[in-house]
């Protein structure tokens, strides 16, 4: 993987393209952020192709969720870059490129109302509005195959399980049709039953309809459920 | 000029009878020592600065009055906003608010540049240039349709009605911008896991705090309203108050009273909109991320 510097007519500054042989749809390339106290630096590179999985090792506290969080720039990096689909994220505006990779944190935001107020949040942001609508039969439909019963729907999602509210998070995720999901250890809290549906409905959601991929950070060893799976070590990185 | 003079009704108060109003704050102390409050240093400053303050600002107001000028005028004005501006965020949380260099940007302000540089005794919030901008521009442009339309004195300038009416203007913006940033920042610092969610949807930053924003416009203007709702039944405020023990006419003061808490309300939703609007930004990176709540929290003395 070696990103080639084009200067396309017509446009500002430098776009960095990648070499498209590969088939790379997602990559990102000596990323870098400081974690921890005392800090340090921890940095890695990977690449994704359509439909794949990436699955993050490490030990606790090696800075997992902080790599995670930095991919979806919620964290801010020091060095390095990422592309999706051969398009640098220097060229998205940040919160273009966070609804495009969207991360699911390992605990589940919840908004006030019920978990289907809770689904039907996101569509209210402008950047969502203008690409895709909510769509209710589809919601249940995804609620159903992680598991949940359509029953809940109306539930309160303050009293949701950690297991349910977890799996409401997915949905919400995937019913924004993102290109990659970034997810933090999203069968944590499920049986195994649970969390075998959970991964079947991503598998299905990873190899159908337009190109995505998957980040995963799992101790359940759920990586081995997917077809297409890539894993990296995260090195235990330097003082900073 | 009524009958029997202007102050025929105010009975001045003698020094013996000031000193003796100290007693009242012996009262206070005493609440703070038992229950170990931690407020003493602050409750014996506080009351030595009263004192000194509102006597020297007694002598300079017979002296402005008398020169009635302008341009004096405008310039205590100015003066009190930048007083007021500076105690509203001079508690302030700040835990997690970048300023001007972590952001990336020069630090290019004057303000900064004359105090924290020549001067670094003197600690300068990095919210203080956004609670100067709201506080004067809410406290002025209702400052100008009150005098200017409401009571026209003559000459417009007048120092009597300018400086009492922006001075009560300022007091209760003061304290609604302070209300409104408190809240801003605790409601963020208390769902930032919703806040984080709402930006990885896509959400803009003002979209991830909106709702923390509207809370925070709420909180400030909260008292404000809830003074409107009782004032006459619970509170007869200061001014009316004063007029009053005077010797003015009850139902003048009150048309008074009216108006001021009028235009109250307009500059406390005037600055808390600017504020909130102003100083959300700073809760964010250059990225558009919520920036990491480091460094240490500074809590009032």
């Amino acid at each position: 993987m070696r990103p080639r510097r084009l200067t396309p007519n017509g446009t500002e500054g430098i776009i960095c393209l990648m070499e498209t042989d590969g088939g790379e749809f997602f990559a990102f390339r000596d990323i870098t952020c400081r974690i921890g106290n005392p800090p340090r630096r921890i940095g890695a590179s990977a690449s994704l192709v359509a439909g794949g999985v990436l699955a993050i090792k490490a030990p606790s506290g090696a800075g997992k969720t902080t790599m995670l969080r930095t991919l979806a720039r919620l964290h801010p990096h020091l060095s390095g870059e990422a592309w999706l689909s051969g398009r640098s994220w220097r060229t998205f505006p940040p919160s273009l490129w966070r609804r495009r990779v969207i991360l699911v944190g390992q605990e589940p935001a919840r908004f006030h109302g019920t978990l289907g107020e809770n689904l039907e949040r996101p569509f209210r942001l402008g950047a969502v509005k203008r690409e895709v609508v909510f769509n209710p039969a589809q919601a249940r439909a995804l609620l159903e195959a992680s598991g949940l019963s359509p029953d809940l729907f109306d539930q309160d999602a303050r009293l949701l399980s950690g297991g349910e509210a977890a799996r409401m998070a997915l949905v919400r995720a995937l019913l924004l049709q993102p290109d990659v999901v970034l997810l933090d250890e999203p069968t944590a809290s499920l049986d195994h039953g649970a969390a075998e549906a959970v991964c079947r409905l991503l598998a299905a959601w990873l190899s159908e309809g337009p190109p995505r991929a998957a980040v995963l950070v799992s101790h359940a060893g759920d990586e081995a459920r997917f077809p297409l799976v890539t894993t990296l070590s995260l090195p235990p990185g330097e003082p900073a | 000029m009524r009958p029997g003079g202007l102050n025929a009704a105010l009975i001045p108060i003698g020094d013996w009878q000031l000193a003796l109003a100290v007693i009242l704050v012996l009262l206070a102390g005493g609440v703070s020592a038992a229950f170990n409050l931690g407020l003493l240093r602050s409750l014996a400053w506080g009351t030595v600065r009263a004192f000194l303050q509102l006597t020297i600002i007694g002598y300079v107001l017979v002296y402005i009055f008398r020169w009635n000028d302008p341009w004096i005028t405008g310039g205590l004005l100015v003066l009190m906003g930048t007083v007021a501006a500076w105690t509203a965020v001079g508690r302030a949380p700040t835990r997690g608010v970048l300023g001007a260099k972590e952001r990336g940007a020069q630090d290019r302000t004057p303000a900064r540049f004359l105090l924290a540089r020549r001067c670094p005794v003197i600690h300068l919030s990095p919210l203080a240039p956004l609670s100067l901008v709201s506080l004067l521009s809410s406290t002025f442009l209702v400052a100008a349709i009150v005098v200017g339309l409401v009571i026209s004195p003559h000459p417009w300038y007048s120092p009597r009605v300018l400086i009492t009416i922006t001075g009560m203007i300022m007091g209760n913006s003061m304290n609604a911008i302070a209300l409104a940033w408190e809240r801003l920042h605790s409601d963020v610092a208390r769902s930032r896991r919703e806040v984080e969610a709402l930006l990885s949807f896509g959400a803009t930053p003002w979209e991830a705090v909106a709702d923390s924003a509207r809370l925070a416009v709420r909180a400030g203007m909260l008292p404000t309203v809830n003074t409107l709702a009782v004032v006459g039944l619970v509170t007869l405020p200061g001014m009316m108050t004063g007029q009053i023990l005077a010797g003015a006419d009850p139902r003048e003061a009150v048309r008074y009273q009216i108006v001021v808490m009028l235009m109250i309300t307009a500059a406390t939703a005037l600055g808390c909109l600017l504020m909130v609007a102003l100083s959300y930004r700073r809760l964010f990176t250059a990225d558009g991320a919520l920036a990491p709540e480091t460094g240490p929290e500074k809590t009032a003395r």
